[in-house]
């Protein structure tokens, strides 16, 4: 063995012991980081699920709001979107470990035992800084509502829209005056343009893309048309399924249709949809986050509300909201710094609406800024026809009825089903729901005062 | 897992002399010997044996998330689980799952490995493009099949000329999952079969040459016989690693259950009560409901390993 | 065609039997199908995102493009989850090393009390994983507040009941009268086990470390569960989670999945030799 040898294994040795080293350090680092950054007067702790575009507009405001509140020091931490987004944050609540601001989905709200694991927001509080009830949509202030006492801070709507190529549409003849989509109010119209549109569709491309096989989607299409057909789902005192078969029927039937008519493509179901948008394709459902996407790719393209093919328009809506995770010693400076960075940011959502979300604050809707933001303009009226899912602990964006119901939906749309079986089944399932009790606080729907 | 009878069997007759040497020592041993173990036993116990033992606590009881408020409801957690179809279709799907993949992957990674082990030149080459696969993280393996299934941009559909739904239509979707793991899995199984091959001696093929077997008699004689132990062992992981699937069936249909609820395997199933319901308490009944599964698939090995032994001598 | 080639190659004519041409035939197709979804994520990676999912699907790009690879590095996650991987491999390989070279040695060479039952024990570990038991261990680590930490992610790996075992075989056929002669002349068993044992065990202890690095780098299911925050999660995690819910973006997503996969190829390329005798050794001990 020469020295060289030698050498070179003493430095891959002190190479590897460094690295492994290095490895524990960091990992012992990672841990405690956190807590050592904390001079700034007041510390609000605030946990968002933002990523992406979104993450980046939110980044934006909270740079903002820094520069105006130089005072208060916000430690934002991203964490995924989803099922582990609420368990963190349940579990955080129930042990103590809050922060002092969170984001949720208002639908989720019901569902996360307002006065267990959430805390009431102080409205008087929130009027100091400007933000009034009067600034919001009643229906959606409604909702955020549990028990009499505000639990959710309205931040945007986000809705299902349709999306349109305005090219491919022009050339069928389906453009208004002011180039936009001509305005649809039966199910017959309905095909009818989609008729139109086929003929006028490149080759190899699917008429329209509404994510077939995909449970979420499904669901809040579903969710939709039968607003429009004026279904309901339980009676107030959550105690009795009220939930129409019947009219759910016609709603599956609808959504079958597009398949059996050979206007949607199921080989092109789930995401596929959107590409064959981007590569011309004339329609396609897809949530207002698509926006920067589709906008991203430079395609001439407009959005409106789900059509209104049962007459009443209503298109599924969701919210994300602010929230006050459960603190055991809830008050003090970082709580009012919570009130104000979630004012903020409500009132300053200009910016959040180019994720293409329509910002919950009205007086924001009216600025001649968001006038200018297309294709914003063309759908902001949807926040006043929304169809949301009811009102109950299981409901909410990803929550355990769109688990459940969802697939029945499918179902049928893919025709594995038929769409009496299909409703039948969804009103079982409701009812199975119904009696399920809420395992985080032992409680039915009906025992969990849910009714505002 | 196995073997402990096969290596102490043959063991002692050379070792009682050695081990006396220990056995003088013993007290000194004894300590020593505890703490030989004690740092992997301390970890083995937190993470390993508490959660076994906590989650057949928490079975019991009707737990949340959050950890606080736990009923103790007997055996209720155990009897909705046995009642609930979502629990059986998802262990369907996993055995499913099994049943397609492991005679593929063992028949597959035979064959890679005759072809690699009979080409005399480039031996690292084959190696290295069979087992490539096997080095990628499962999602990223489960992304680009993803790609490579989409329907209207994919080079499956595109290169055979065809349009399968492959990720949209339940009765593809569970294919699409299993080809993904061939590929990316095979490559394990392929280095052990080729490590076995390199270890059958050269004369047992001379010899038979000599007799004038020719190539099919020496694969049936020689060849196959002296595999038979290596495919019991590639059998037997891959049996445990596809009974417990989940990150390419998960990330391949995006986190959701499949078309029509086809692909959601026994793991997915497990995860979806204890983090998407909360129902701690019954995610640990179904998840013990999963462990004395696994260990029956295992035990019963064992048991066909003892019993073949003991008919071999 | 056949009967061609080897006149062609008069000289070679002896390495290259019929038989070898066929097969050569035969394992380069193979191959080609083997490699050629990587060729086409490479592909996909350096076309525009319009490009990426025109139909029908070509596989050069038209424009030659690196905006996906540098868009992916300038997000800087992807950099991030490339140090998390590598601490957290690290440790796992080091812990697991280390602990599991001593309970196989205690197990296979030491005498105390309840040795048979807790191996026992151990064994009945290799039937557990965090796919079998992820809930219940879980709460275990959230009681722990070691949720979302790297300790968090790092420590319930180090437990493989199957790297003790494996190890516990290798130390049962290392001869014995190699300790004894140290063991008389007075040596503990701590310095037979640094000075004799150890040495002796290189190769099987580079089969585990490689083993265990390589598992760990590419797990998925249990960082999955125990992290939730971006800027902690490992490659692996933060490219199923993060990147997939950036919508429709192939090219990105193609181009993090190769700078993901790159590391553990390059150093496969290097050392293959090792790897292939690691994985393949820490496989056949199970036998």
């Amino acid at each position: 063995m020469g020295r060289p040898g030698l050498n070179r294994r003493h430095f891959l040795a002190a190479a590897g012991g460094l690295t492994v080293a290095g490895s524990f350090g960091f990992a012992a680092l990672g841990t405690g980081a956190d807590a050592l950054a904390s001079d700034a007067g007041t510390r609000v702790r605030y946990w968002n699920l933002f990523s992406g575009g979104d993450g980046y507009n939110m980044i934006a405001m909270l740079d903002a709001f820094r520069e105006d509140n130089p005072g208060i020091d916000v430690k934002d931490s991203t964490l995924q979107w989803g099922s582990p987004f609420y368990t963190k944050l349940a579990m955080a609540a129930a042990g103590n470990r809050a922060p002092d601001l969170g984001v949720m989905h208002l639908g989720r709200v019901t569902g996360f035992s307002p006065g267990r694991l959430l805390d009431p927001w102080d409205v008087g509080l929130l009027a100091e800084y400007g933000v009034r009830e009067e600034d919001f949509n009643p229906e959606l202030w409604k909702r955020a509502v549990v028990d009499g006492k505000l639990y959710a801070l309205p931040l945007d709507i986000h809705v299902q829209l349709c999306f349109y190529r305005k090219d491919v549409l022009g050339k069928a003849g389906l453009l208004d005056a002011d180039g936009r989509m001509v305005p649809v109010t039966s199910a017959d119209e309905w095909f009818d343009v989609l008729k139109e549109a086929k003929k006028a569709t490149g080759k190899g491309l699917q008429t329209i893309g509404l994510w077939v096989n995909d449970q979420n989607f499904q669901w809040w299409f579903f969710v939709a048309f039968y607003t429009q057909l004026g279904g309901t789902w339980f009676d107030d005192t959550r105690t009795e399924v009220t939930f129409d078969t019947d009219k759910a029927v016609q709603v599956l039937e609808f959504l079958r249709r597009h398949i059996t008519d050979g206007y949607a493509d199921p080989g092109f179901g789930g995401g596929a949809g959107a590409e064959q948008f981007v590569n011309g394709a004339p329609f396609v459902w897809e949530g207002n986050w698509s926006v920067p996407v589709f906008s991203g790719a430079e395609l001439d393209y407009g959005a409106t509300p789900l059509p209104a093919v049962f007459g009443k328009p209503a298109t599924h809506a969701e919210s994300h909201s602010f929230v006050l995770p459960h603190q055991a010693d809830r008050g003090g400076a970082a709580n009012e710094g919570a009130h104000r960075l979630a004012a903020y940011v409500v009132q300053h959502a200009r910016q959040w609406a180019g994720g293409g979300h329509i910002p919950a604050h009205t007086p924001t809707l009216s600025t001649a800024a968001y006038r200018e933001l297309e294709p914003q303009n063309e759908y902001v009226t949807a926040m006043d026809h929304q169809a949301t899912e009811p009102k109950v602990w299981f409901a909410g964006s990803t929550g355990i009825l769109a688990q459940r119901v969802g697939p029945i939906v499918v179902s049928s749309t893919m025709g594995s089903a038929g769409p009496e079986t299909a409703a039948r089944r969804m009103r079982s399932t409701l009812t199975e729901l119904l009696a399920t009790k809420n395992p985080m606080d032992g409680r039915t729907a009906a025992e969990g005062g849910a009714v505002a | 897992m196995t073997a402990t009878g096969a290596g102490t069997v043959v063991r002692p007759v050379r070792a009682t002399t050695a081990a006396d040497g220990a056995i003088v020592r013993r007290g000194q041993g004894l300590q020593h010997g505890g703490w030989f173990v004690a740092p992997f036993l301390a970890l083995f116990a937190l993470f390993v044996i508490w959660p076994l033992l906590r989650g057949l606590y928490l079975s019991f009881t009707d737990a949340n998330i959050s950890g606080d408020g736990a009923r103790f409801i007997g055996l209720g957690n155990y009897r909705e689980a046995l009642k609930d179809p979502l629990m059986w279709d998802s262990l369907g799907h996993s055995a499913y799952f099994t049943l397609l993949v492991v005679p593929c992957i063992t028949v597959l990674a035979f064959l890679l490995a005759m072809l690699a082990h009979h080409i005399e030149h480039g031996t690292w080459l084959w190696r290295l493009c069979f087992f490539l696969p096997f080095l990628l993280p499962s999602t990223v393996a489960a992304n680009l099949w993803q790609w490579l299934f989409n329907p209207g941009t994919g080079m499956v559909n595109h290169v055979f000329g065809i349009g399968t739904p492959w990720l949209t239509d339940k009765s593809y979707a569970m294919l699409a999952i299993v080809i993904t793991t061939l590929w990316w899995t095979a490559g394990f199984s392929f280095l052990l079969y080729l490590a076995a091959l390199q270890g059958i001696p050269a004369h047992l093929y001379e010899a038979a040459e000599l007799d004038g077997a020719n190539a099919w008699h020496r694969m049936v004689h020689i060849t196959l016989p002296m595999l038979r132990n290596i495919t019991g062992l590639v059998l037997a992981l891959q049996i445990l690693a596809s009974l417990q699937v989940f990150d390419q069936a998960v990330v391949i249909q995006d986190f959701g259950p499949g078309p029509e609820e086809s692909t959601r395997t026994f793991v997915q199933y497990t995860l979806e009560q204890g983090f998407t319901s909360y129902r701690v308490g019954y995610a640990s009944a179904v998840s013990i409901i999963f462990f004395v599964l696994i260990a029956a698939v295992a035990l019963a090995r064992m048991w066909l390993l003892r019993n073949r032994e003991e008919g071999g001598r | 065609m056949t009967t061609t080639a080897p006149q062609v190659r008069v000289e070679p004519r002896r390495n290259w039997p019929p038989s070898q041409i066929v097969l050569t035939l035969v394992g380069t197709a193979v191959s080609v199908v083997f490699l050629a979804p990587l060729a086409w994520a490479l592909f996909t990676s350096l076309k525009s995102e319009t490009e990426a999912v025109e139909v029908p699907p070509h596989w050069l790009p038209k424009e030659w493009t690196g905006q996906a690879w540098s868009a992916v590095v300038e997000s800087g996650n992807l950099t991030d989850w490339l140090v998390n991987s590598l601490v957290v491999s690290v440790c796992v390989t080091a812990v697991v090393l280390v602990v599991s070279a001593l309970a196989g040695y205690g197990f296979a060479r030491t005498e105390f009390r309840g040795r048979g039952a807790l191996m026992g024990v151990v064994m009945t570990g290799l039937m557990i994983s965090p796919a079998v038991l992820g809930v219940p261990l879980f709460t275990t680590v959230q009681q722990m507040g070691m949720v979302d930490t790297y300790w968090g992610m790092i420590l319930p790996q180090c437990a493989p009941a199957a790297m003790v075992y494996i190890l516990y075989k290798f130390f049962q056929g290392v001869p014995r009268e190699l300790e004894e002669a140290a063991l008389i002349d007075g040596a503990g068993r701590w310095r037979v086990f640094f000075t004799i044992i150890l040495p002796l065990s290189r190769p099987s202890l580079a089969a585990v470390g490689i083993f265990t690095f390589i598992s760990s780098w590419n797990n998925f299911l249990w960082p999955y569960m125990v992290t939730n925050n971006p800027d902690l999660m490992t490659m692996p995690n933060g490219i199923a989670t993060v990147m997939n819910s950036y919508g429709i973006q192939w090219a990105q997503l193609m181009a993090g999945g190769l700078m993901a996969g790159l590391p553990l190829i390059v150093v496969f390329v290097f050392f293959q030799r090792q790897i292939v005798a690691g994985v393949a050794h820490t496989g056949l001990a199970g036998q």
